[in-house]
């Protein structure tokens, strides 16, 4: 087999093609900056004739330049994903190759994009995000990701080689190089080059990505649940039991996280138990937090409210129980036989510190929505016809406060994706030969100078999921204040 | 005034145009359409005159006003016509021309005057800013005008209010400081947008008079919008009213007011209560239907479809013009003016019987709420001081009777609502619902048929009701927590006929409250507090943040609820015509005391406490008949925390001189009775009550 260059026998065309597309861009906008600190710019505007006046010539000039360039780069670099289907193995080089493994990716993208933009007027505030392009385009990185991890983690699709298997002659090897010895069957190339211990980079970024989609999101939901449960009662009763609480935050705040982490996940501190016995604690809130939502919902309604929360409290329960004991650890008290799951130390260590860490930043946000909202009128009308404190909060409070704490949701996945790729960096935590990112960059780390194929590759798709995240969150934000 | 170059207002002889606005159009662009906001909207403000705009909220008179001071945003566009001021066209002018006027030549009054003012910077900085920036004086000939403008605008110790930040100084005193603030560069044009919606009545007054008289005073001309048509009549010379984007009517204020030619005018005076109106004999009648919505605007007239002279195929063919009718430049929108006969009296079906009243059901007995607010810190340290909220308050309330509580912010109104329905404990004294004492019960520790008796309806119709939540789901949650109905099918039943009670469609049910307009929010929320058989609902100023042309209506629906379940309403309103139109019996509360209480007709008759004599002169009447007695409170209500010795009005009473010594400033007076149930408390001797005029006289037509 042949190595495969970057953009293959194609890429002689496309590539002037694109470099045309992008300079012409950035003359473009450089030229609308120039004009617009040149002279003031006029906006349209009607005449008393009636007529329209539209920006002057040579705005409008460059405006319209700048729009045609950018249409164009897209153009370009569409086909530079929709070619390969119609061309020969390696004719458009790697990027071909890798948009050809990509497939059930974008043809998932796709069809979420068409459902939602045909849907979007009947889809509340996640159907107003398709009319930001900002919000679009953090949600289809977000989403590109999302699906990538589902794909290769669940089905095993998208990555071209086990992520833990070194392939011999392959160590270090820059992109696009063939197998040293290959089999059939065996996909003949290492796509994005292969690692100091001669695994493939590509398929470790791939199967990187299911490691985070499913560690951040959930951290990040049990950060909420405890942020949400300590917050409402504290913005609601202020007082003692607020300030009690905040300077607990605040301390928490004032730890530096790094050391923070480094103290929760040496094997020293796991051996004693800490992390397990603070896992029985956070892991408590979720359970706490939908008794009493579903309690203050149904308690004009008795038998309902028995049967649910008999259920939540045996599902619940086992869930917790199941959770929290571990083999191997201080706690482990219950029977093997009953133990639904076991986490993997290292992660359910991760997972603590993560909660614990971000729930103090979201008792804050909590807090302070909930004494914005409580003067509102329909909480007085909650409270003069009786209702219980709770009910108040989770029902009255907590709903109205949902616009802020979604833009936050989305920020802070973006925090705990960075958090466990800090972590995966200081080896803490994941074992070593996780092909989570931040291991994989710390691995490439070494021979940065040298082969930096190893480390940029999972760095990238770090920021771009990070950046897909905060650009989310911005469009939401966005559309949330629109009326 | 001699320096006439620097002195604009004198450019231009009295009687010419200061501001022409011919065929206005004004739309906003969204993402998907344009929203046309003003339509082909005309209006001449001459040199020393005071044009009012007035209309309901969402009919574009702000955004006339918007357009004068070419501040649309990026939204908003004029898609046609022309401002002129003193000639010169505004649609085209340069931004850098536009700044010079903004400010300078034409100044603007906002409704909320904390929004207005910078919190950050002292006073004085803030006024100085202006002719600094306009005509590039020095800063030590700068604070002398600001010192100059600050004392016309009659502020107490200019010195110190000059030196004082935004937030130590009071609602009325901001306000002051920004009309003080649009004064500095005596500017040609003044534009007042709701100046005084966001303050208390007798601080209104207040600011309306000396509006008025620096209007005199400095030849400005003024552009007033308001949708208070009492405000309008009491300040202005000329008037437009607007009606969902378009003017419907202009002229001399006199004209429009005694000889309207619009449907819509006089729907309107027929929708608001003026001395007279009775709620058994004279009732208000409500405009029917909703204000239309900028995109569903219809065909011809826009106030077609609410209209009683409506006539299909020729109100609705074409697009409605203005049409001179006789009078002074007087104009109306409609095109059947020639054949409506405008004296006929309005058909007022329904006689409705003023109901029996009953029992007393609530009796409050020498009722005192104090809070103590200790300064913050760690410890619980720092002296407690006292807030003297409510002080022996006593009063009963009858079954099916409507009992007003009239007062201004401050005055304990809504501390009595909160101990009534057991938010908050009385300190002392008691309150007995149907012989039961709830005083110093908190709600958790109610039953749920107390709960249930004593209900609430809020003041504002975008705060009543949980946003995230559909309107059936609420009226059912009120129904659980009320223990009404047998089980879910039944409560649901139940919630129907709630919405049905308040006269709104079954469909509501589903929506979510954004989806509904402030008088339909309004009318849930009646239906909420009426869930559980309530025996006592109070009312907090129910209706003062509804349009007009819905106020009447949700006051009706009130009322008639009230008959129909005999209820005890106790009407919270700063808003003494609406409390004359329908209360039973009033009561007065200034700081925590009750000064006078008794049948509405003999409050509303002399002798009448000092505050509440005040209090009448203050609220605008809408009718050129009425005559009414000036009388202007000066300062401020005393903090509750620190109230003033002896009778709590003394500070502004304007009789206090006529009581021997300083009796008003050592003793709280007793309460004295005239007519059965009448009383006043107040040290004034019996002939100097006797010696008191009416404030209100309606002059013979």
């Amino acid at each position: 087999m042949e190595p495969l260059s970057w953009t293959g026998a194609w890429g002689v065309w496309l590539n002037p093609l694109l470099g045309l597309a992008v300079a012409g861009l950035v003359a473009a906008s450089l030229l609308s900056v120039a004009l617009s600190l040149l002279s003031a710019p006029v906006r349209r505007q009607s005449l008393p004739d009636g007529t329209l006046a539209a920006r002057d010539g040579l705005h409008g000039m460059a405006d319209m330049a700048g729009r045609a360039f950018l249409w164009l780069t897209a153009l370009v670099l569409a086909l530079y994903l929709l070619l390969p289907f119609a061309l020969p193995y390696g004719a458009l080089g790697i990027v071909g190759e890798l948009s050809r493994r990509l497939l059930p990716v974008w043809i998932a993208l796709g069809a979420t994009f068409g459902l939602s933009i045909v849907f979007k007027r009947r889809l509340g505030l996640y159907g107003k995000l398709f009319d930001s392009t900002i919000g679009m385009a953090g949600f289809a990185l977000v989403v590109f990701w999302v699906f990538t991890a589902i794909f290769a983690g669940l089905f095993d699709m998208i990555a071209t080689h086990d992520p833990l298997t070194a392939l011999s002659g392959m160590k270090n090897k820059v992109p696009g190089t063939p197998l040293a010895m290959g089999d059939d069957g065996v996909y003949p190339h290492y796509l994005l080059g292969g690692d100091n211990l001669a695994r493939d980079v590509f398929s470790r970024m791939v199967h990187g990505s299911w490691i985070v989609v499913q560690i951040a999101p959930l951290a990040t939901i049990f950060a909420f649940l405890v942020g949400i449960t300590l917050g409402l009662p504290a913005g609601f009763y202020a007082g003692r039991l607020d300030t009690v609480l905040s300077f607990l935050a605040n301390l928490i705040l004032a730890f530096p996280v790094i050391l923070l982490f480094y103290l929760l996940v040496t094997p020293e501190m796991v051996q004693t138990g800490v992390p397990a016995y603070m896992a029985m604690v956070l892991f408590l809130f979720p359970i706490a937090f939908f008794a009493v939502l579903l309690n203050a919902r149904l308690s004009p309604r008795p038998v309902l409210r028995l049967v649910v929360l008999a259920a939540l409290f045996i599902l619940g329960g086992w869930l917790y129980l199941s959770m929290v004991s571990q083999d191997g650890t201080p706690v482990d008290f219950w029977p093997d036989a009953l133990d639904l799951f076991d986490v993997p130390g290292g992660i359910l260590v991760v997972f603590v510190s993560v909660v614990f860490v971000n729930a103090p930043t979201v008792f804050r946000i909590v807090r302070g929505l909930t004494m914005d909202i409580k003067t509102r009128d329909y909480v007085a009308a909650a409270q003069t016809r009786g209702e219980s404190p709770w009910y108040i909060m989770l029902w009255e409070i907590l709903p109205n406060a949902r616009g802020p704490l979604i833009v936050d949701f989305c920020l802070r996945i973006g925090y705990t994706t960075i958090l466990l790729g800090t972590l995966g960096f200081f080896g803490l935590g994941l074992p070593p030969d996780s092909p989570d990112w931040g291991s994989t960059i710390n691995l490439g780390r070494r021979l940065l100078s040298i082969y930096p194929h190893a480390a940029m590759v999972p760095a990238l798709a770090l920021l771009s999921l990070v950046l897909g995240l905060n650009l989310l969150a911005d469009g939401l934000r966005e559309e949330s204040l629109k009326d | 005034m001699t320096d006439t170059a620097t002195d604009p207002a004198l450019e231009v002889a009295p009687g010419e145009p200061i501001l022409e606005i011919r065929n206005l159009s004004i739309s906003f662009f969204t993402r998907t359409r344009e929203i046309p906001a003003v339509m082909d909207f005309s209006a001449t403000v001459r040199a020393g005159e005071a044009l009012g705009l007035v209309g309901e909220s969402g009919c574009g008179k702000s955004t006339v006003a918007l357009g004068v001071m070419q501040d649309l945003g990026v939204n908003g566009r004029i898609t046609g016509g022309s401002i002129k001021f003193r000639g010169e066209e505004l649609t085209t002018m340069s931004p850098a021309r536009l700044r010079e006027i903004r400010g300078r030549d034409i100044a603007m009054i906002y409704q909320e005057p904390m929004a207005s003012l910078n919190p950050a910077l002292k006073v004085d900085r803030q006024l100085m800013e202006v002719p600094m920036i306009h005509e590039g004086i020095s800063a030590d000939e700068a604070r002398a005008r600001a010192l100059e403008v600050v004392r016309d605008v009659r502020l107490p110790d200019p010195e110190r209010i000059l030196d004082a930040y935004p937030h130590q100084l009071s609602g009325g005193q901001q306000q002051r400081i920004v009309i003080a603030m649009a004064l500095m560069s005596k500017p040609a044009l003044l534009i007042l947008d709701e100046p005084t919606t966001a303050l208390d009545v007798t601080v209104e007054a207040a600011v309306i008079d000396l509006v008025r008289e620096l209007g005199e005073k400095y030849g400005t001309s003024m552009l007033f919008i308001s949708h208070n048509l009492g405000l309008v009549l009491e300040t202005c010379d000329r008037i437009a009213v607007m009606y969902s984007g378009e003017a419907v009517e202009r002229g001399r204020i006199g004209e429009v007011f005694d000889e309207m030619r619009h449907p819509y005018t006089q729907a309107l005076f027929r929708a608001i209560p003026l001395p007279g109106a009775d709620k058994a004999t004279r009732p208000l009648i409500a405009i029917p239907g909703n204000f239309p919505l900028p995109d569903e605007r219809p065909p011809g007239c826009n106030f077609g479809p609410r209209c009683d002279y409506f006539q299909k195929g020729r109100c609705d063919a074409q697009s409605i013009p203005m049409i001179e009718v006789p009078g002074d430049a007087h104009e109306a929108r409609c095109i059947r003016t020639d054949e409506i006969d405008w004296d006929a009296p309005p058909d007022i079906s329904d006689h409705r019987e003023s109901p029996e009243i009953g029992e007393v059901v609530l009796k409050v007995d020498g009722l005192q709420k104090y809070y103590e607010v200790s300064r913050p810190g760690l410890l619980g340290g720092g002296e407690a001081q006292v807030v003297k909220a409510n002080e022996t308050l006593s009063f009963e309330a009858h079954e099916s009777e409507t009992l007003a509580i009239v007062g201004e912010s401050g005055c304990g109104k809504s501390t009595l609502a909160k101990v009534l329905m057991g938010l908050e404990t009385a300190t002392a004294g008691g309150v007995e619902l149907d012989g039961r004492a709830v005083g110093d019960v908190p709600i958790e520790k109610r039953d749920t048929r107390t709960v249930a008796d004593v209900q609430m309806v809020f003041q504002n119709p975008f705060d009543t009701l949980n946003p995230s939540m559909t309107v059936g789901r609420q009226i059912i949650r009120a129904l659980e927590i009320f223990g009404v109905g047998a089980g879910p099918r039944d409560r649901k039943k139940r919630m129907l006929e709630l919405l049905d009670l308040v006269k709104l469609p079954r469909e509501f049910a589903t929506r979510m409250p954004r989806q509904l307009s402030g008088g339909q929010k309004q009318r849930v929320g009646i239906a909420r507090a009426f869930a559980g058989g309530a025996r006592i609902v109070v009312a907090d100023e129910p209706v003062s943040a509804l349009d007009v042309s819905v106020q009447a209506a949700v006051t009706d629906l009130l009322m008639e609820i009230q008959r129909e379940q005999k209820t005890t309403l106790l009407f919270i309103s700063h808003d003494l015509s609406i409390v004359r139109y329908l209360a039973d019996r009033v009561m007065v509360m200034y700081l925590g005391h009750v000064v006078e209480i008794g049948a509405a007709r003999d409050v509303f008759a002399p002798p009448y406490h000092p505050y509440t004599e005040a209090l009448l002169s203050a609220v605008p009447v809408a009718d050129t008949h009425v005559e009414k007695k000036h009388i202007v409170l000066e300062g401020d209500v005393p903090s509750a925390m620190n109230p003033p010795s002896g009778c709590p009005f003394q500070t502004r009473c304007r009789w206090k001189s006529r009581v021997p010594g300083d009796l008003c400033e050592r003793e709280v007076p007793p309460m004295v009775s005239f007519a059965p149930g009448h009383q006043v408390k107040c040290h004034l001797s019996p002939e100097e009550f006797a010696s008191m005029e009416p404030v209100i006289t309606l002059a013979e037509n």
